[in-house]
């Protein structure tokens, strides 16, 4: 073998002065070796590895100022949202209650407003009912008046006998109402 | 100026930065290179931990405070990458560093980089048997050319304390080579 050969006269071994070549020293006593032509290509590969990180830390940091603030703005923008959500809540509220006292004509005679009677004050209640009232009998009264005119206009140019039997059937359908 | 100072000028200019990190790893990678084989056993390993080292510089140059030289603040970095490396590769095989020691001749017999003959096999089995500071202070002194006060500024370690423990190691491998 000849790096046996070479390393055969042991009493010189690591005495012979300093080798130059990192690499030459490396492999002739310790036996380790590198592929050819390594140190090139590990210069580009170590090169290319930085821009990428360079490249990959930029886009961290363009990215950073959307996200990141400081602590203390941290707190005041998550106090200013609490604030804005419980104005936001406080006005629906406020609004909320309004509505139900002035919504009496939206109401109507169904279980809906059965249920809402429950949950209005007794009085506002009555008041509601008494306005219901008067507003049905006076828009239809006058609504079933205006009919009959109508009705004994008409009545002019079709035959007694048919008119009556109408005016009949149409003053029991008026009461009834 | 001498020519590490001026280096050092254009490496810490963000223009002429990447000029001049090209020309430090001409100067240096092989040095690092081979102070990390030593630690990691493998090239595969060294080639790892070299760019690691070498991004790590990359991205420290501006804060170097040149209380000490580029070299030995380099060897410094390779060092302490080294070092993390064999830690992280502790922990997923959930082995500690005399397992490793133990390990590393068998490693370094099987790595397809390595072609020893008996004397190459004989001074590896030697340095294997020293303690972790005695190996580290051979490697740097013997191999890596570094003065006593570079090595002393890399470990922490007194220059009395690495001259006697490097001179022991040396009459240790005399003694056994010549047997």
């Amino acid at each position: 073998m000849e790096k046996s050969a070479e390393n055969n006269n042991k009493t010189g071994f690591l005495r012979e002065g300093s080798i130059d070549d990192v690499s030459k020293k490396h492999t002739k006593y310790l036996g380790t070796e590198i592929p050819e032509g390594y140190f090139e290509t590990s210069k580009t590969a170590i090169l290319d590895k930085i821009k990428s990180e360079i490249s990959a830390h930029k886009i961290k940091d363009k990215k950073q100022p959307v996200l990141w603030m400081q602590p203390s703005f941290k707190y005041l923008a998550a106090a200013s949202l609490v604030f804005i959500f419980g104005i936001t809540v406080w006005f629906q509220n406020a609004t909320k209650k309004e509505g139900v006292n002035t919504s009496f004509e939206l109401l109507s005679f169904n279980e809906d407003y059965l249920m809402n009677s429950l949950l209005i004050d007794d009085a506002e209640f009555e008041a509601f009912a008494d306005a219901m009232l008067i507003h049905e009998i006076v828009i239809k009264a006058e609504v079933s008046e205006r009919k009959i005119d109508a009705l004994f206009l008409n009545s002019l140019f079709v035959e007694d006998s048919l008119i009556d039997n109408y005016t009949s059937d149409f003053f029991l359908e008026a009461i009834i109402l | 100026m001498d020519k590490e100072a001026v280096l050092i000028k254009k490496l810490k200019n963000t223009t002429l930065k990447d000029i001049a990190f090209s020309e430090l790893l001409d100067g240096y990678q092989e040095r690092l290179y081979w102070h990390i084989r030593k630690i990691v056993t493998t090239h595969e390993n060294a080639d790892d931990v070299l760019q690691n080292t070498f991004i790590r510089v990359y991205k420290s140059i501006a804060n170097f405070q040149e209380e000490s030289s580029l070299h030995t603040w380099m060897y410094r970095i390779a060092y302490n990458e080294s070092l993390r490396f064999l830690e992280k590769n502790n922990k997923k095989l959930h082995e500690n560093i005399d397992e490793i020691s133990s390990k590393h001749l068998e490693v370094l017999f099987e790595d397809v980089y390595f072609d020893g003959d008996e004397i190459q096999i004989k001074l590896n089995t030697i340095i294997a048997g020293f303690t972790e500071k005695q190996k580290r202070i051979f490697h740097m002194k013997y191999f890596d050319d570094l003065s006593f006060r570079e090595i002393s500024e890399v470990l922490n370690i007194s220059e009395s304390t690495l001259k006697s423990t490097y001179y022991t190691a040396v009459k240790i491998i005399e003694e056994k080579i010549i047997l």
